[in-house]
C-alpha cells in the first residue's frame, strides 16, 4: 500500500483515538488496529531493501502486551490517586499523603480508559511502523528538512554497520584476552568503534564531495541561502501567534481570539517550511503506485472522521459522579468500521513488484 | 561567515520563541487548571499539546539545520554519530539496564559540547528519531522525546562557559561539571516525559487534584507525585548518564576534540586577480 495511504489512516486511527473517552469505541478501534497489525504483518514486503530494514522493524512490545500493562496499570494509578465518585471500594486512611481517601470504582473506570486511549495510541502506530518502510518515513519528510533526511538516511544506512563493528571489536579483544567484569571494561570496546565510526565519517564526507554533493548549493555558498531570513521572520511571526494565541486560550475573555491567532501561527509556520523547501528538488527512485486499493483505504479513513463529526453526541464519556454504561451509537460504530478495509482488502498480486517499476 | 547581527538576532529569537512554546507545551496542563477547571479537559487536550511540542521541534529543526550540515563533512559526522549512538540505544532495547537508564544521553552531552549548539540540537533530537524508526517506536510521543533529548545537547555547550570560566579545561573538574550536567539532565528528561503523559491521566472531571488548587499547591502535589512515582527510575538514568561520564568522558572528549579539529579543516580557495578557479596552479597552491 502507499505510504500517503498509511499516513491518512494512522492520522484518523489516532485522532479518534485521541478525541473519544468512550471505551465501546476505543475497544472498536484497539481491535480494527490489532487486526490491521495482523495482516501488515502476514503480507509481502515489496521492494524492500534486504538487511537493514528487515532486522529490527518488528514493533518489540505488541500492543496486546501493551495493553494488559497500560490498562490495569492505569487503573490502579488513578484509583490510588483520585478520590472523586460515588461507588466507594473502601477507604485508604486519611492521614495518607495524596493515597489517602476513599478508592472508588469512577477512578478506577477512568484510569482504565487512559489506559486504553494510549494502548489504541499504540497499535495504531504499531502499524504505521511494521507496514511503511524506514526509507519512506524518512522519503516523506517535507523538503524543506532536506539536511535532516540526509543526516537521518545516512544515521540509518550506519546503524547496522556499526553493531557489525562492535562484534568484531569485541572478538578482537576477545582474542587478546580481554574480559568484561565491570563498567570501565566497555571502554577498550566504545573507544574503538566511536574512532572507527569518526574515521569512516571522514572518508564518507569525501566520497560525497567527489561525487559532487555540496550542503549548500554552490552560488551562495559561504552565505546563508537566499531567502531564509523571510522564512525565519514567518517562523517567528508563527511562532509568536500561537504563543499568544495559547496564553489567550486560558482566559476566558480573549479566548474567541485564540482560535484564529492558533490557526494564523500555524499556517505561518507552514508557509515557512514551505519556503524554505522551494528551492530543493529531489528525484524519486522505485516509486510507489497509488492504486485503487489506496483510494478505497482513504475514502474509509476520510468515512470514519465524518461520522464523527455527524454524530458527536456518544462521543464524551466520564464515570463521574456515578459509574454508568456509555453510549454507543451505531452509525458511528459503522464509521469507524471503515479503518478495517485496509486489513480485509486483498492485496492485488502484482503489487509485489509495483515497487521495481522506476 | 555571514553571520551578521540580524542574523544572530533572529536566530536567536526563533530559539527563544520555540523554547518558550515547548516548555509552555509542557507546562500548559499546569496554566490550564490555575486558569479554571471546567474548561481543563478540552484546553490541555492531547492534540493541542502534540501540535505545540510539535511547532516548538519543526522550528528549531529548520533554524539549527541549516549551519549544523553546511557541507558534508559535518553531515557526515552527525549521520555517523547519530548513527552510532542510535546503535547504542538498539543495545538499550536489547538488553534493559536498570531503571530508566539510556546510553544515548552521553553522546548526546559530549557532541553538544564539543560541537556546538545546532550540532547538539540535531544529534540529540535525530538521534531518538533514528532509534525509533529502527525499533519501531514512531507515534505521537516521538516530537516531544526529540524535543527533550534536542534541548540536552542544545544546552551543553552551556557547560562549556561554565568550564572556561574556571578555567577547567581538561582537568578533573570539567568532567566532574559535565557528569553533574549529565546527572540533572537525566532527572529532568523523566520529569518532562511523565508531563508529556499529563494529558492522559487527567480528564474532564479534574480529578486529581481539588478543584481550586493554586499554581504552587499544584506543582508542589505533582513534584510529590514524581517521588514516589519516578524518582526511582529516573535516578537510574541520571546516575547511570553521570557514571558514564565518569568513566568514558575524559578518552571520548580527547577524540572528540581531535576529530573536530579535523571536521572544522576547511580549505577556502580564494580567487585574486592572477589565479583563476580552476586553474591547476591554484589547485596546486592549495593543497601545498
Amino acid at each position: 500500500m502507499h505510504p500517503l495511504a498509511w499516513f491518512a489512516w494512522v492520522v484518523v486511527a489516532s485522532l479518534s483515538a485521541l478525541l473519544t473517552r468512550n471505551p465501546l469505541y476505543l475497544v472498536l478501534l484497539f481491535g480494527i488496529a490489532l487486526l490491521a497489525l495482523e495482516a501488515v504483518s502476514a503480507a509481502p514486503r515489496a521492494g524492500q531493501l534486504a538487511g537493514t530494514e528487515r532486522r529490527g522493524r518488528a514493533t518489540p512490545v505488541s500492543p496486546v502486551r501493551f495493553a494488559l500493562f497500560a490498562i490495569p496499570a492505569g487503573a490502579v494509578f488513578n484509583a490510588a490517586l483520585s478520590h472523586f465518585g460515588e461507588t466507594v471500594l473502601f477507604r485508604m486512611p486519611q492521614g495518607w499523603p495524596l493515597l489517602g481517601g476513599p478508592i472508588t470504582v469512577e477512578a478506577l473506570v477512568f484510569g482504565a480508559v487512559n489506559g486504553l486511549v494510549l494502548s489504541t495510541l499504540f497499535a495504531a502506530f504499531a502499524v504505521l511502523n511494521v507496514a511503511v518502510p524506514v526509507r519512506d518515513l524518512i522519503g516523506y519528510l517535507p523538503r524543506a528538512f532536506y539536511p535532516v533526511a540526509v543526516v537521518a538516511a545516512i544515521a540509518v544506512t550506519f546503524v547496522p554497520s556499526t553493531q557489525q563493528q562492535v562484534r568484531q571489536v569485541r572478538e578482537a579483544q576477545a582474542v587478546r584476552g580481554h574480559r568484561m567484569r565491570g563498567l570501565r571494561d566497555w571502554l577498550p570496546l566504545f573507544m574503538p568503534v566511536l574512532i572507527g565510526g569518526l574515521e569512516r565519517a571522514l572518508q564518507l564526507a569525501e566520497a560525497m564531495t567527489a561525487r559532487g554533493f555540496a550542503g549548500r548549493r554552490a552560488n551562495d555558498a559561504g552565505s546563508a541561502p537566499a531567502g531564509s531570513s523571510t522564512a525565519q521572520v514567518g517562523t517567528i511571526g508563527g511562532l509568536g501567534c500561537v504563543l499568544v494565541g495559547s496564553v489567550l486560550r486560558l482566559m476566558p475573555r480573549w479566548s474567541a481570539w485564540s482560535t484564529p491567532l492558533l490557526v494564523g501561527g500555524v499556517a505561518l509556520v507552514g508557509w515557512a517550511i514551505w519556503r524554505t523547501g522551494r528551492g530543493v528538488h529531489h528525484t524519486r527512485y522505485r516509486q510507489h503506485v497509488w492504486a485503487l486499493r489506496d483510494s478505497i483505504v482513504v475514502v474509509g479513513a476520510v468515512v470514519a472522521l465524518v461520522s464523527w463529526v455527524l454524530w458527536p453526541a456518544s462521543r464524551a464519556y466520564a464515570p463521574y459522579p456515578r459509574v454508568a454504561w456509555p453510549g454507543f451509537d451505531v452509525r458511528v460504530g459503522f464509521g469507524l468500521m471503515a479503518l478495517i478495509l485496509p486489513a480485509v482488502i486483498p492485496a492485488p498480486q502484482e503489487e509485489a513488484h509495483a515497487d521495481d517499476r522506476v | 561567515m555571514g553571520d551578521t547581527l540580524v542574523r544572530r538576532l533572529l536566530r536567536w529569537l526563533v530559539y527563544l520563541l520555540a523554547s518558550l512554546l515547548g516548555v509552555g507545551a509542557f507546562l500548559y496542563p499546569f496554566f490550564a487548571r490555575e486558569a479554571g477547571a471546567e474548561a481543563v479537559g478540552a484546553a490541555a487536550s492531547p492534540v493541542f499539546l502534540t501540535v505545540l511540542g510539535g511547532l516548538s521541534l519543526v522550528a528549531l529543526l529548520l533554524e539549527t539545520q541549516g549551519e549544523a550540515t553546511a557541507d558534508a563533512k559535518r553531515i557526515a559526522l552527525l549521520g555517523v554519530l547519530i548513527g552510532l549512538n542510535a546503535a547504542l540505544s538498539f543495545l538499550e532495547t536489547a538488553l534493559p539496564g536498570p531503571g530508566g537508564f539510556s546510553p544515548v544521553f552521553f553522546l548526546i552531552i559530549l557532541g553538544g559540547y564539543v560541537f556546538g549548539h545546532r550540532s547538539g540540537f540535531l544529534l540529540g533530537s535525530l538521534t531518538l528519531f533514528v532509534s525509533a524508526l529502527i525499533t519501531g517506536g514512531v507515534g505521537p510521543w516521538l516530537p516531544y522525546r526529540m524535543l527533550v533529548a534536542g534541548w540536552i545537547g542544545m544546552t551543553a555547550p552551556f557547560v562549556g562557559l561554565l568550564v572556561r570560566r574556571l578555567r577547567a579545561q581538561a582537568r578533573p573538574a570539567e568532567i566532574v561539571i559535565l557528569a553533574a550536567f549529565g546527572g540533572l539532565w537525566g532527572l529532568a528528561f523523566g520529569a518532562l516525559m511523565n508531563l508529556w503523559f499529563w494529558p492522559f491521566a487527567t480528564g474532564a472531571a479534574d480529578q486529581h487534584w481539588q478543584v481550586g488548587l493554586g499554581l504552587r499547591e499544584t506543582a508542589q502535589r505533582y513534584l510529590a507525585f514524581y517521588v514516589t512515582t519516578s524518582l526511582v527510575w529516573d535516578l537510574a538514568r541520571a546516575v547511570g548518564t553521570a557514571a558514564m561520564l565518569v568513566v568514558f568522558g575524559r578518552p571520548t572528549l580527547r577524540t572528540l576534540w581531535r576529530f573536530q579539529r579535523r571536521f572544522e579543516f576547511q580549505v577556502i580557495a580564494t580567487v585574486d586577480g592572477a589565479v583563476t578557479g580552476d586553474d591547476a596552479a591554484s589547485v596546486a597552491e592549495v593543497h601545498a
